[in-house]
């Protein structure tokens, strides 16, 4: 029997507001733990939640960017269960009245054909206190950190709709692309700003049922979240099959083991309407407001790179997945930069420089002007590209501009006919069978012919010059 | 005295100028003032000293008062078990105390101190700083022998507080003028049933006077007045339930010793420092919670209707009046329904959210409380102050 997964996720996202959600607290849950608390997010007795206007803003930008509706009215409830990590009994979570319903993200199927995957609705909660469990030495303790009691989160329901973990993964990609470009959250599943719970149940292929789920928690990258999909369709395939039941609960993906183990019954708490956090009423004109602030979401910035500069639609893609990688590269162009050479030094030398180096685009050196100056020089053949990956590299520890670069250690090109027909003729001396080949009509020659004039200039001839220059010899003998 | 309060100021006191000044008022300790002990009448709070002056504090201060101690109370609040509440007025050590009312705990022991008690409209005063238990239905009440000053200190300590967000943006309505043949007062069939004979002869024969003085007295149908007493009950223990929530012996507060995790930590701490009642009510609404959350719904809805036909009443007349029966002094514990009964003429206004006075009933067998629509808290004290210059309620 041919089985089919039915897959929803459940996705929990830490606004970057500066302040915690129903506080003053700074929002930094890194910092020496316990430092960033007061009466209300420890609450004490006499504490009031102080709903946060930025909170709100954040949250409500989010839910315009993923093209959800936001509710003219929702409300907090209290989520109550009795845990240490929980300050006071109760979480405050939106579950009656969601601060926005609906909403879908466009993904690329596995056959590159567009499929919209829906959300169900999108709410506003607090994030816990993180636990420490120190079983070593004599008496077990448990530390509380409360710096993260209290931070802003949403949590992004989707409806059932995903079938592999494909969907998954690609959903996760553009909702952190969309998130990130409305500015509510670095959405980094690896710093615990974006957390995704998976829901998953199998049925026969062809079937409209809804079998019992399993949750699946712990998964700390999008490849993980895939790995660990993968891993429970076939586990619950092979449970179907055989006529074990399923039932449900919630599973832990180890990724040492590359397994879902299980973890407890799920959980299942009452929620109370919370008699002390206002109701939220959204004005039409407020909503207004908010989707007047809405940037140009990836997927029209890319519809826009694709016809504006001539790119494949997998190139513009790539472009506009990241706001500040798409800011940057319109930058150059503003500074003059061609399209396609901005787009090939921008994806082919910057970005993986970055990476090795562990640096962000927005804080390293290399500024969108003094790349812009590099690549002109390029484009004006002042320098070769060999020189220009050189000066790159200076680019990220010096501030000296790119031509102070090139004149302090000799990149220039050398672009001089003279200088370059005693090089050529230089080589020519020393390469006989070359030189024979050149005379022989041999075209082949050439290619081996500029890399060895190349060579004996250390790097800074113009090859296009040499290149043309062997090509008029070639002629000559064969005239 | 000292059985009276629970803690007395020893500090020196340097009074601000302002229309309080030289007046003493007592708190209770679920009132926060900074470095009083607030262990809000629970063991599972002992030696918990406040942080912060409560809104209302701050704003008394401010205007001049001097607060001198907190009184004995009972545990949370909740009901009036162990409270001193209104002694200090009796035995003229102050000038007004203050007494969060849950479900009528401030009019009640004021009126066993042969005071007045008023409990302000919801919404009208900030909850910052209190340590409450039932957030959507109590407020904190004011006692006093004298209405003017209950007014004088409404007047400072209500409105809105950047620290409270659920106080709404509204404001008092002023005081209208009382007027014997204009004024309408209500007397609502259902509240004046279940009265003794005694007790109804009494309530009559004040309403005989004010009807010769030439007020309109309209007798208004409530049928649905005894589903306050079990609309509070649910709502006011689910709430208290997710309120204590925060006791748990983690951050601060008493901790039961040699508990071997955290499950028998809060399994000890919660039942070791909780009293009996506290305890029947937490129990009460953690099964409304998680066993029979569909009957906590049921009650919101008819909250919600309730307040309706509430508001109708109070859109019929000017006034409600309605008897009180004075509180017994039970030796033994009080269940939670005998604690309820005791609140029966008092709850509605909590439930509703309006604003209440109980007169000073002295010797008299009976009490007698005035209830006005939402934000006529100071027409309200006006009429209350009118009727004691009367010479009414004796």
């Amino acid at each position: 029997m041919e089985m089919e997964a039915v897959i929803g996720l459940e996705i929990h996202v830490e606004l970057n507001c500066a302040t915690k959600m129903f506080c003053d607290c700074p929002n930094r849950p890194g910092d020496e733990p316990n430092s960033n608390t007061c009466p209300i997010c420890l609450w004490f007795p006499g504490a009031i939640p102080q709903f946060g206007r930025a909170a709100l803003e954040k949250a409500a930008l989010l839910c315009l960017g993923l093209n959800a509706e936001l509710q003219p009215k929702s409300a907090f409830d209290q989520k109550v269960y009795y845990y240490p990590d929980l300050p006071k009994g109760y979480q405050l979570s939106q579950a009656h009245l969601p601060l926005s319903r609906g909403g879908w993200i466009e993904i690329a199927d596995e056959q590159g054909k567009p499929k919209k995957l829906r959300i169900h609705h999108i709410h506003m909660e607090e994030d816990v206190a993180k636990l420490l469990h120190e079983m070593e030495g004599r008496t077990p303790i448990s530390l509380v950190d409360f710096n993260r009691a209290g931070a802003p989160l949403v949590e992004i329901v989707t409806e059932p709709d995903f079938r592999s973990s494909y969907d998954a993964m690609e959903f996760l990609k553009a909702l952190r692309a969309q998130v990130r470009y409305v500015g509510s959250s670095e959405c980094s599943m690896e710093n615990g700003t974006m957390r995704v719970d998976a829901n998953i149940s199998v049925r026969p292929k062809g079937t409209d049922q809804m079998n019992t789920k399993v949750e699946v928690k712990n998964m700390n990258s999008v490849r993980h979240v895939g790995d660990a999909i993968a891993h429970e369709i076939t586990r619950q395939s092979a449970c179907f099959q055989s006529g074990e039941a399923i039932i449900l609960h919630t599973r832990l993906w180890d990724p040492e083991k590359k397994a879902t183990l299980p973890m407890r019954a799920k959980f299942a708490g009452p929620c109370v309407p919370d008699p002390a956090v206002p109701v939220i009423e959204l004005s039409a004109e407020w909503i207004a407001e908010m989707k007047k602030r809405l940037p140009e979401m990836p997927a029209a910035r890319a519809a826009r790179f694709s016809t504006q500069y001539g790119m494949t639609a997998e190139e513009a893609t790539y472009l506009s997945a990241e706001p500040d990688v798409a800011l940057y590269f319109e930058t150059l162009i503003g500074e003059g930069i061609a399209p396609r050479t901005a787009m090939h030094w921008l994806t082919t030398q910057l970005m993986p420089a970055l990476k090795e180096k562990k640096m962000e685009l927005a804080s390293c050196k290399v500024t969108p002007s003094r790349f812009a100056q590099l690549l002109s020089m390029l484009a004006q053949d002042e320098i070769n590209a060999n020189a220009a990956r050189e000066v790159l590299t200076h680019l990220f520890d010096s501030d000296e501009t790119p031509d102070r670069i090139v004149a302090a250690r000799g990149f220039k090109q050398v672009s001089d006919p003279g200088a370059l027909c005693s090089l050529i003729d230089k080589v020519l001396a020393e390469q006989p069978a070359a030189l024979n080949d050149l005379k022989n009509g041999q075209a082949k020659a050439i290619g081996f012919l500029v890399g060895k004039v190349m060579q004996a200039s250390g790097g800074k001839a113009n090859p296009k010059m040499i290149k043309e220059m062997l090509a008029g010899k070639l002629d000559s003998y064969n005239q | 005295m000292e059985d009276i309060f629970s803690y007395r100021r020893e500090e020196s006191f340097n009074a601000k100028e302002g229309l309080l000044k030289d007046w003493k008022i007592t708190v209770q300790p679920n009132i926060s003032v900074a470095g009083w002990p607030a262990d809000a009448g629970s063991k599972a709070l002992a030696d918990f000293t406040a942080l912060e002056d409560a809104t209302i504090i701050d704003r008394l201060k401010n205007a001049g008062a001097d607060i001198c101690g907190a009184t004995k109370m009972s545990e949370f609040g909740f009901g009036i078990k162990g409270s001193k509440a209104g002694e200090a007025l009796r035995k003229k050590e102050v000038n007004a105390e203050l007494v969060l009312d849950l479900m009528g705990e401030a009019r009640l022991a004021a009126m066993r101190a042969n005071v007045f008690g008023f409990k302000p409209g919801y919404g009208i005063i900030s909850r910052f700083g209190l340590i409450g238990l039932i957030p959507s239905m109590e407020a904190c009440g004011i006692l006093s022998s004298e209405v003017s000053l209950i007014g004088e200190i409404l007047k400072i300590i209500a409105g809105a507080d950047g620290k409270d967000f659920c106080l709404p943006d509204e404001s008092l309505l002023p005081a209208v003028e009382i007027i014997p043949g204009k004024t309408k007062v209500g007397v609502i069939r259902e509240a004046v049933q279940g009265l003794s004979e005694k007790e109804n002869e009494f309530f009559t024969s004040q309403l005989g006077k004010i009807k010769e003085a030439g007020w309109k007295i309209k007798e208004l149908t409530f049928s649905e007045y005894d589903l306050c007493q079990s609309v509070h009950n649910i709502i006011g223990a689910v709430e208290a339930s997710s309120c204590a929530g925060r006791y748990d012996s983690v951050r601060y507060g008493k901790r039961a010793p040699g508990t071997k995790n955290w499950n028998e930590m809060y399994l000890q701490s919660r039942g070791a420092f909780f009293g009996l009642l506290i305890k029947s009510y937490l129990f009460q609404g953690a099964y409304f919670q998680f066993e029979k959350y569909s009957d906590y719904e049921s009650a919101c809805r008819i909250r919600k209707h309730l307040v309706r036909e509430i508001e109708k009443l109070t859109a019929q007349t000017d006034f409600l009046i309605t008897p009180v029966r004075m509180p017994k002094n039970a030796s033994t514990p009080l269940s939670l329904t005998e604690t309820y009964d005791q609140f029966a003429a008092t709850l509605f206004a909590n439930v509703a959210g309006l604003p209440a006075l109980c007169m000073p009933a002295g010797e008299n067998v009976c009490g007698i409380q005035i209830c006005g629509a939402r934000l006529c808290d100071l027409s309200l004290l006006s009429l209350g102050e009118y009727l004691c210059n009367q010479g009414w309620g004796k």
